[in-house]
């Protein structure tokens, strides 16, 4: 059984007087352990299919199934402790956190809410969940904006598996950090993935990156699924126009000059 | 540069700290300077001022000291002030943030109870309330709050409506966090700069309403209050002006010097805003 099915998902907003459509008719799967990527171009869904699945906004019509559960149908306090096996890492590190906030403060959000751990065994928590990211726990006392755009990132990381989810939704999540940090946080995606046997929703614009990590791959074009199948065949050989495109767009190191 | 340093160099804030300083330095030192009852008789009636030393200032219909009288209602008007400010910034955020966040029909019947307290006249609502529950300086705190919490509330509802968006909100519902934490935690303390820019203004109305409640014989009959002096010396106004213009004087200073404080404080944070 799939660890999440999304089926005929709908989602249309008003602009200008016009209905357009951000997600139509989207139906996918994906497995426990599994990474799938949703790619396209700027304003074709994918931001919104995330949003949708975490619940953080409403659809107009589909059917979430999450760990064999209606995920539509909770509400409320049975909603949020749910949540816990669900999570997201989103593009702006920066942005993502309170700005007032401080790294303990942010690590003790799911800890204390989800009542993984009491009061006085939380500080030690914070320091394993900092230490299972790559940092050191002495990061704990610092604000959020006093510490680098990788550090961030590995925080948000960090405050997504402290609950122990099967799925993490990762919205453009390494899209925002330079190229070196960039392959340490795959890195780590990856490693995670291993060992807790984590499915990853990974949302990017980059085709380089998705072939790289993940499984499989759906195109999505205006909202609609415009192709989909194994991450490599479909990036290898794309058969819709869309992916044609995105795959010729793609810079490639080994593109001669003309 | 600290924060602090750029205030001191701000000529508007020089003036209006110096002003609010010496307005604290006369409200603490009054039972110091003035023990017992500033109400008491203390010489000869309608002494003009800089005739005794011992009465600098004079002396009112019934002999009592002038300046007694100015310092212990600088304690009435500083409480008074920043009480209802307080309070009415409180109410506002509360209101604003809840309104905002929740939106939908909670943000409707906020907002139009808002509505509600904007169209009647600030003074008329404390004035009413005042009348009808009777003199007390708690009485007269909540009066001047209950007419002045609306501005908060709103700049507190616009600057809401935007943080809500952001993706540290998101965030905060991913992770499962309660809604009312999330609209008091991580929303309320993010929006309220800009409340709390308001802030001078309320606490300078504030004085001035109260003072006007005491000119018209509603403030607390058991405090000295500047605005109840004024009243006083309504009747000799001929032939003794001095009674109703030094605390008139008072009013004027004080109010000034919150001001520019305020705007002082504004100044400030904008200079560091155009830094960042």
């Amino acid at each position: 059984m799939s660890l999440l099915a999304v089926s005929n998902l709908t989602k249309r907003y008003r602009r200008g007087g016009k209905a357009v459509a951000a997600a139509d008719d989207v139906s996918f799967h994906i497995d426990p352990g599994e990474t799938l990527a949703l790619a396209g171009p700027s304003g074709s869904g994918k931001s919104t299919i995330a949003r949708l699945v975490l619940r953080l906004i409403e659809p107009d019509a589909g059917r979430i199934a999450f760990e064999g559960e209606d995920f539509m149908a909770l509400g409320g306090a049975a909603l949020r402790a749910r949540r816990a096996r669900l999570q997201m890492v989103f593009q702006d590190p920066l942005a993502a956190f309170n700005p007032r906030a401080t790294v303990a403060r942010v690590l003790d959000d799911p800890l204390r809410i989800h009542r993984i751990a009491s009061r006085s065994e939380r500080p030690r928590q914070i320091a394993a969940l900092l230490e299972r990211v790559g940092l050191t726990a002495d990061l704990a006392p610092r604000a959020i904006h006093e510490i680098s755009g990788g550090q961030r990132q590995r925080v948000a990381i960090a405050r997504a598996i402290a609950t122990k989810p099967s799925l993490i939704v990762l919205d453009e999540a390494v899209s925002a950090l330079d190229v070196s940090v960039r392959g340490q946080i795959l890195d780590l995606l990856l490693d995670l993935q291993r060992q807790e046997r984590i499915a990853y929703l990974f949302i990017s614009h980059d085709l380089g990156i998705v072939r790289a990590i993940a499984h499989r791959v759906i195109l999505l074009d205006a909202g609609r699924i415009a192709e989909a199948g194994d991450a490599r065949a479909v990036i290898d050989a794309p058969r819709s126009v869309i992916g044609k495109a995105l795959v010729a767009a793609a810079p490639r190191l080994d593109r001669s000059r003309s | 540069m600290s924060a602090l340093h750029r205030f001191l160099r701000t000529p508007e804030a020089d003036a209006g700290a110096l002003l609010l300083a010496a307005l604290f330095a006369m409200a603490l030192s009054a039972p110091l300077l003035f023990p017992g009852d500033p109400q008491a008789i203390a010489g000869p009636a309608l002494l003009p001022p800089f005739q005794d030393w011992s009465l600098p200032l004079g002396t009112d219909r019934l002999g009592r000291d002038v300046l007694a009288e100015l310092f212990h209602g600088a304690r009435t008007s500083l409480a008074v002030g920043l009480a209802a400010a307080a309070a009415a910034l409180a109410i506002g955020a509360v209101i604003g943030t809840l309104a905002g966040f929740a939106g939908g029909f909670i943000d409707e019947v906020l907002m139009r109870i808002t509505d509600a307290f904007q169209t009647v006249p600030a003074f008329l609502l404390a004035l009413a309330f005042v009348s009808v529950v009777g003199p007390s300086l708690g009485v007269v705190v909540a009066a001047i709050a209950l007419g002045t919490w609306t501005g908060p509330a709103r700049v507190a509802r616009a600057e809401v409506l935007s943080i809500r968006e952001r993706d540290y909100v998101a965030s905060a519902r991913a992770v499962g966090m309660h809604p009312l934490e999330i609209a008091f935690r991580e929303v309320l303390p993010n929006a309220l700069p800009p409340v709390l820019a308001l802030s001078s203004v309320i606490v300078a109305a504030a004085i001035l309403t109260e003072a006007a409640l005491s000119f018209l014989g509603l403030g607390d009959p058991n405090r000295v209050t500047w605005g109840g002096m004024i009243a006083e010396g309504r009747a000799v106004l001929r032939t003794a002006p001095f009674l109703s213009i030094v605390p008139g004087i008072a009013l004027v200073l004080t109010v000034l010097g919150v001001y520019l404080t305020g705007e002082g404080i504004v100044e400030t944070t904008a200079v560091r805003r155009g830094l960042s």
